[in-house]
């Protein structure tokens, strides 16, 4: 586990100076941000670039706003602000929830939303929550100029998105809530404290004052291709009060729907369990923090 | 391939030229000679026995390259006593026996610094979670989680429980 050589390295200030690095650096070079996985990938040779831009000195990437829109989060915001701010609030708070359980401390305190996002691996919580949370991504590069691509586009399947090789990621979107009425959370099993998720689950509810569901979203990460969506669970909950069995109905069509695999951490069938009873308890969180319980 | 870099350990600035793939654990060790910062699984992210600071903040030493520590301030266990003072953490992981091989123990008590100077008074379960990142192979983790619990207390001035067994020295 070493890296191979690298013969260039650039610390940009700037988004400007990073893709201008980018361009020059040719097609072996890679963005770095938190390097959770990066680093992992290049010391285990799965990777071998010729050059790395650094994002972590450019100080225009990092840190979140409120704005009339919505909430933008930029990309190399790292977990630990993420678990700690007091922005994120309504749907947002799944995010919070996220970020406060990713890894352990040192890497909470390196890690990037959006350098989670831009890596998309199976089994990882950032592309699910943004999936459920509707998020849009803006993407610049030199030579196209901006575009802002939805989540739904963005994330393609196992560490592949659609970000091009001389893309970079500069703001994540969320679109406006309110923040009484609207809960968010998230929750995952792994195999260990805070590890990687078998399944995690992003519920997204909006209640009336009586505690009817008038709006939900849902969306499973740890499966096959990439993070999903149900949206049978909208239609299964919408127009009715927020009651364990109205979730336990909608977790049990979201596990019969998304299909599950197997691997070296958990059989197909123990991860429709999980579905089924995380997805429960996600939705009940979810719909209490509307209520604001 | 190489790069010129200063990095600030403990308050003295390293000037070195390094190839660019150094990882920051491995210029800790070789280039400042300063092996209180260990290895304990093959650099993988594992173990969190190279866990140092940067600006403050625990991170593994094995996940970051030395050229991105240029310019920044890093602290490692030898750099945590202040002159021949101890640091209350130290303290209290002797006093509680909080090691037994020791292998561990310098990058537990730099993620644990970090983590009870953001944290007022945490829960034993805020400290268990906060060491997710550091595998002990010899304790446990009981007596690291008292002596944790036990520095904390006694920053607000409180008495902390009594560490498990307090013996005499032999004669």
């Amino acid at each position: 586990m070493y890296p191979a050589p690298i013969e260039a390295y650039f610390a940009p200030k700037t988004i400007e100076e990073a893709l201008r690095h980018r361009a020059d650096a040719g097609d072996d070079a890679v963005f770095i941000a938190g390097g959770m996985s990066l680093m992992q990938a290049m010391k285990a040779r799965l990777m071998a670039p010729r050059a790395l831009i650094d994002l972590n000195e450019v100080e225009e990437l990092s840190g979140l706003a409120r704005g009339p829109r919505g909430v933008t989060v930029r990309p190399l915001t790292r977990y630990r602000e993420l678990a700690r701010t007091t922005a994120l609030r309504g749907a947002l708070q799944a995010i919070g929830d996220a970020a406060a359980t990713v890894g352990d401390r040192q890497v909470r305190n390196a890690g990037t939303i959006g350098g989670s996002l831009c890596w998309n691996y199976v089994a990882s919580c950032m592309p699910n929550v943004c999936l459920c949370l509707d998020a849009t991504l803006v993407l610049t590069s030199l030579a196209g100029g901006e575009r802002e691509v939805p989540i739904d586009e963005f994330l393609i399947g196992p560490l592949e998105t659609a970000l091009r090789d001389d893309e970079l990621l500069i703001e994540i979107n969320f679109p406006r809530s309110n923040d009484r009425g609207t809960g968010g959370a998230y929750r995952k099993i792994g195999a260990t404290v805070d590890g990687l998720p078998i399944v995690g689950i992003t519920a997204l509810i909006e209640a009336d004052g009586a505690g009817v569901c008038t709006h939900a979203r849902f969306s499973v990460g740890g499966v096959l291709p990439t993070a999903q969506r149900f949206d049978g669970v909208r239609e299964i909950l919408r127009g009715r009060p927020g009651t364990d069995a109205a979730f336990a109905e909608a977790a049990r069509a979201a596990a019969d729907a998304i299909e599950t695999q197997t691997d070296h951490l958990a059989s197909a069938h123990y991860r429709e369990v999980l579905i089924r009873t995380l997805g429960r308890e996600v939705l009940a969180e979810a719909h209490a923090r509307a209520m604001g319980w | 391939m190489n790069r010129t870099i200063t990095v600030t350990v403990n308050g003295l600035a390293y000037e070195r030229t390094v190839p660019i793939r150094l990882l920051l654990v491995d210029f800790i060790r070789d280039e400042c000679g300063l092996t209180g910062t260990h290895i304990g699984c093959s650099y993988e992210g594992r173990c969190g026995a190279c866990t140092v600071q940067i600006e403050g903040r625990a991170v593994k030493s094995c996940m970051k390259l030395a050229v991105q520590a240029d310019g920044k301030e890093v602290t490692t266990i030898e750099g945590l006593r202040q002159g021949d003072k101890l640091h209350r953490l130290q303290e209290t992981f002797r006093r509680y026996h909080a090691l037994q091989c020791g292998f561990c123990t310098s990058g537990i008590l730099m993620n644990a610094v970090d983590f009870l100077n953001e944290n007022i008074n945490p829960s034993e379960e805020d400290v268990r979670r906060a060491l997710v990142g550091n595998l002990c192979r010899c304790t446990g983790y009981s007596h690291i989680v008292e002596a944790i619990l036990a520095a904390s207390a006694m920053r607000h001035g409180l008495k902390p429980a009594p560490p498990p067994a307090e013996t005499e020295d032999a004669p």
